[in-house]
């Protein structure tokens, strides 16, 4: 039997109608209903494809073909749910009467994997396919390697959501919380500090994990300086100033200590000494919470008016709010640092 | 009517009334270009990395659609042929991959020419027979006849046929209004889809796409909309205690509250990146559980949130990115845009305590239509028929319907009416409040540099015939289909054809 369609072999066409393999399948036909709209003018290939897999599908055939006939469509349509479905129950149950890992049949998970991320990078938005891959590492219950497969698939795309789910679910699913993966998303900023996913993943092993619970000694310290450091090197990143006020608002840390910080990038008296908007937002809200609405009102005007005129509208609505908010001392839930 | 009355609104109205609209338009010079979209924001970084190598890329790119003060009119025949040939004509075999999204196919096509002022009620029958062998017999609807049943298809299957079912009907008598309804509903299995919809329930409180699929917000949205459109209601939610069911929606409220993010927006799930396409499906879904100041504020915070949002917009482009530091696209014009109109009915509960409508004390457009109507206008629009995300990509049908959309969101002020009178049918519905909403072509103006609101913002609609027509903030599709398909739950529940 023709192995599992692995990239060289896909060259080599299937023939279901003169296979012996698909003698015993008799193709049901896609039903399409009268007058259809936006009917699909299908490839030869594809039609045949898919009516031996009603077939199979209407039969509960799970046998080793299933694998080679799902590739072949997967190859066509990387996008069918219904056929990566079908693909995962049939390996689960060559698995269960151990067959998958059998000589003859020449497939196993490993190939499976190796096949996939094949597929991963001619396809790079497509939900399926990592959803197949997570499906499969949580059955064989084991993530070796898979880290690095993720991080192929950031050379391409660092921002690749699929691939940032597949990798959060990787590490809470395996509590890779570790020096290894604060060390990836800390490389992934230095080619890209602006790299929000990068940051996301960050905030998500360093302090999102933590739900309800304070974060370690010096952590909160470690990542605020973290933050500090990429917005010197680029201020007008909004990743970097987001992940620092997420920081303090995590270590229960008074967003007025950042007061200093902000008026070195925005001084709001020199106009034009000011390289980041992101700092005149935060000031704006350092002030007002002060009670000094004059500088907090400068602040948005400013943006409004030269540094963020885009959002004029969402700035004058800030300057309306100005002095309704409670003072942080009554409205901030003190987090508990963990002594 | 849903609109709301006032002088400006009869003017604004005779005005898409009047012919000769060309006439009107060569007369008024054009208004001059936004300093904001005549060069690159005033601040630029000097480090250099691959993201803003590609936002520096795009600006540029941009600007030279944006940098005009003519802006360019809806090219709406261009358009509605490119959105009807795939519907009649067909797709060729390059369209493969979408084989596995045939209802979404059909949604985007159909909506896309409802806004573009088609009426496209001539589809209905073809609509129901297109999706009928995609019903599966354990319930639900697949992608494609003999697949396996999926939350977005069924979510598109059942968006389309409210759309045309509603224009086929809309001017017939009760009688035959009805015949309308029976025929495009009435082969719906509703018992197994629900029965199917409890398959994909999680623990968690939230749903998945289908069983054994992937778990994230659109999945839960897209239940909700299916859950209110087919007229479910509280009793069938609940469950059947001696089959073991629980209350299908237990848990969903603080699952939606999990998935907001230390940026402020709302991501695929817990932990997951801010991305303007899952904050929309929770801010509707939230929108359909409850009042937007309650659910808005009681789930999320909305301060944060509202940063966020606001955030997504651009100069010197005018439209939204979906995350922070990635490029706009104009489908975003839907996903962020259409989040906008929920915020903003939140802000106006809070400060006038839900008290209707008061322009007074109204808190004005939070965002900036114009720019975002300029984007569309001048850089989604393809030369030879069909939207796109950006100057330089291919028009597809699914930008093509959120584009729209989108330019629908800017075009019009959609609000939150807690003093609108239900009829009795929904009094039972869990999703009542969704059914609250209203559209008018008069938009309150912004907040003032001294932050006081009041009157309309004028120029939004700067030639009549780029405008598209209005659609339910939470469901995306016309508005007055909402109405008429929960009229008709009543009436088929009344009469117990059900
Ligand atoms: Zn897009």
């Amino acid at each position: 039997m023709a192995s599992y369609s692995s990239e060289e072999e896909e060259e080599e066409e299937l023939d279901y109608t003169n296979d012996p393999v698909w003698a015993d399948v008799t193709p049901l036909p896609q039903d399409d209903g009268h007058n259809p709209l936006a009917q699909i003018a299908y490839s030869p290939e594809y039609t045949i494809a898919m009516s031996y897999l009603r077939a199979i599908m209407a039969a509960n055939d799970h046998s080793p073909r299933v694998l080679n006939l799902t590739s072949d469509i997967i190859g066509m349509n990387a996008a069918h749910y219904t056929v990566w479905g079908y693909r995962f129950k049939t390996l689960m149950s060559l698995d269960r009467s151990q067959t998958l890992e059998d000589e003859k049949i020449g497939w196993s998970w490993r190939q499976e994997l190796e096949w996939v991320q094949s597929i991963a990078k001619r396809y790079e938005k497509n939900y399926q396919i990592w959803h197949h891959r997570q499906l499969i590492i949580d059955h064989l219950d084991d993530p070796t390697g898979e880290r690095a497969v993720t991080g192929e698939m950031f050379a391409l795309d660092s921002k690749n959501y699929h691939v940032w789910t597949y990798r959060q679910w990787l590490v809470q699913r395996f509590q890779l919380f570790d020096e290894e993966e604060l060390a990836a998303t800390a490389s992934l900023l230095e080619e890209d500090v602006r790299n929000n996913s990068a940051w996301n993943h960050r905030y998500f092993i360093v302090l999102g994990r933590l739900g309800e619970a304070g974060p370690e000694e010096g952590v909160v310290e470690r990542e605020s300086e973290l933050a500090k450091e990429a917005i010197s090197k680029a201020p007008q990143n909004p990743s970097a100033w987001n992940y620092l006020k997420a920081v303090l608002r995590k270590g229960g840390i008074e967003l007025a200590t950042l007061k200093p910080f902000c008026e070195s990038f925005a001084p709001i008296l020199s106009p034009d000494e000011i390289k980041s908007s992101h700092a005149l937002d935060i000031l704006s809200e350092i002030y007002d919470e002060a009670g000094d609405s004059v500088k907090a009102e400068k602040a948005l005007e400013l943006l409004a008016s030269k540094f963020d005129p885009v959002r004029k509208n969402y700035w004058r609505y800030r300057r309306r709010l100005l002095g309704s908010k409670p003072t942080p001392a009554s409205d901030t839930p003190t987090i508990q640092a963990t002594a | 009517m849903s609109e709301i009355q006032d002088p400006n609104a009869s003017q604004q109205l005779g005005l898409a009334d009047a012919s000769g609209l060309s006439n009107q338009r060569s007369q008024k010079p054009p208004d001059p270009v936004p300093t904001m979209h005549r060069g690159l924001p005033y601040i630029l970084d000097d480090l250099g990395t691959e993201t803003s190598r590609k936002q520096l890329q795009t600006a540029r790119s941009v600007l030279k659609y944006v940098n005009d003060s003519r802006v360019p009119t809806l090219d709406k025949t261009t358009h509605i042929d490119f959105l009807i040939e795939p519907l009649e004509d067909g797709l060729s075999r390059g369209f493969t991959g979408l084989d596995a999204s045939r209802p979404w196919l059909l949604y985007w096509c159909i909506n896309a020419l409802a806004l573009l002022g088609v009426d496209v009620g001539g589809y209905n029958e073809r609509v129901v027979s297109s999706l009928k062998p995609l019903q599966h017999k354990d319930g639900g609807f697949g992608g494609g006849n003999g697949q396996a049943p999926h939350m977005a298809s069924a979510y598109a299957a059942i968006l389309t046929l409210v759309v045309t079912s509603y224009y086929e009907s809309r001017d017939l008598p009760k009688d035959r209004w009805m015949g309308v309804y029976a025929r495009s509903f009435g082969w719906i299995d509703r018992q197994k889809l629900l029965d199917w919809i409890r398959k994909t329930k999680l623990r968690n409180g939230g749903f998945k796409v289908n069983e054994g699929g992937e778990e994230d917000v659109r999945a839960s949205y897209c239940a909700l909309v299916i859950l209110a459109l087919l007229g479910y209601d509280e009793d069938e939610l609940r469950g059947d205690v001696s089959r073991d069911e629980k209350p299908l929606l237990d848990g969903l409220l603080d699952y939606f509250k999990r998935c907001q993010t230390w940026e402020g927006g709302i991501g695929a799930k817990q932990h997951s990146e801010a991305h303007g396409g899952y904050a929309f499906c929770v801010l509707s879904a939230l929108c359909l559980l409850g009042e937007p100041q309650d659910v808005l504020t009681k789930y999320l915070d909305l301060d944060q949130f509202i940063s966020w949002l606001s955030a997504r917009q651009y100069a010197p482009e005018g439209g939204f990115s979906g995350r922070t530091n990635k490029l706009v696209d104009g489908c975003y014009s839907t996903w962020v845009g259409g989040c906008w109109s929920l915020v903003e009915a939140a802000a106006n509960g809070i400060e006038s305590s839900g008290t209707g409508f008061d322009i007074d004390s109204n808190v004005g457009s939070l965002w900036n239509r114009k720019a975002l109507a300029r984007y569309i206008l001048a850089c989604c629009q393809d030369p030879h028929g069909g939207l796109r995300d950006k100057p330089g990509m291919r028009p597809d049908y699914y930008h093509s319907n959120y584009v729209l959309l989108g330019l629908s969101a800017a075009q019009n002020y959609y609000y939150y009416d807690n003093a609108m009178s239900l009829p009795s049918s929904i009094e039972n519905s869990p999703f009542k409040h969704g059914f609250c909403w209203k559209s008018s072509r008069n938009v309150p103006k912004p907040s003032t540099s001294e932050g006081i609101g009041g009157g309309w913002e004028e120029g939004l609609v700067s030639n009549e015939r780029s405008r598209v027509g209005t659609q339910h903030p939470l469901f995306n599709i016309p508005l007055h289909a909402v109405a008429e398909i929960q009229e008709w739950w009543g009436v088929a529940k009344g009469a117990e054809i059900l």
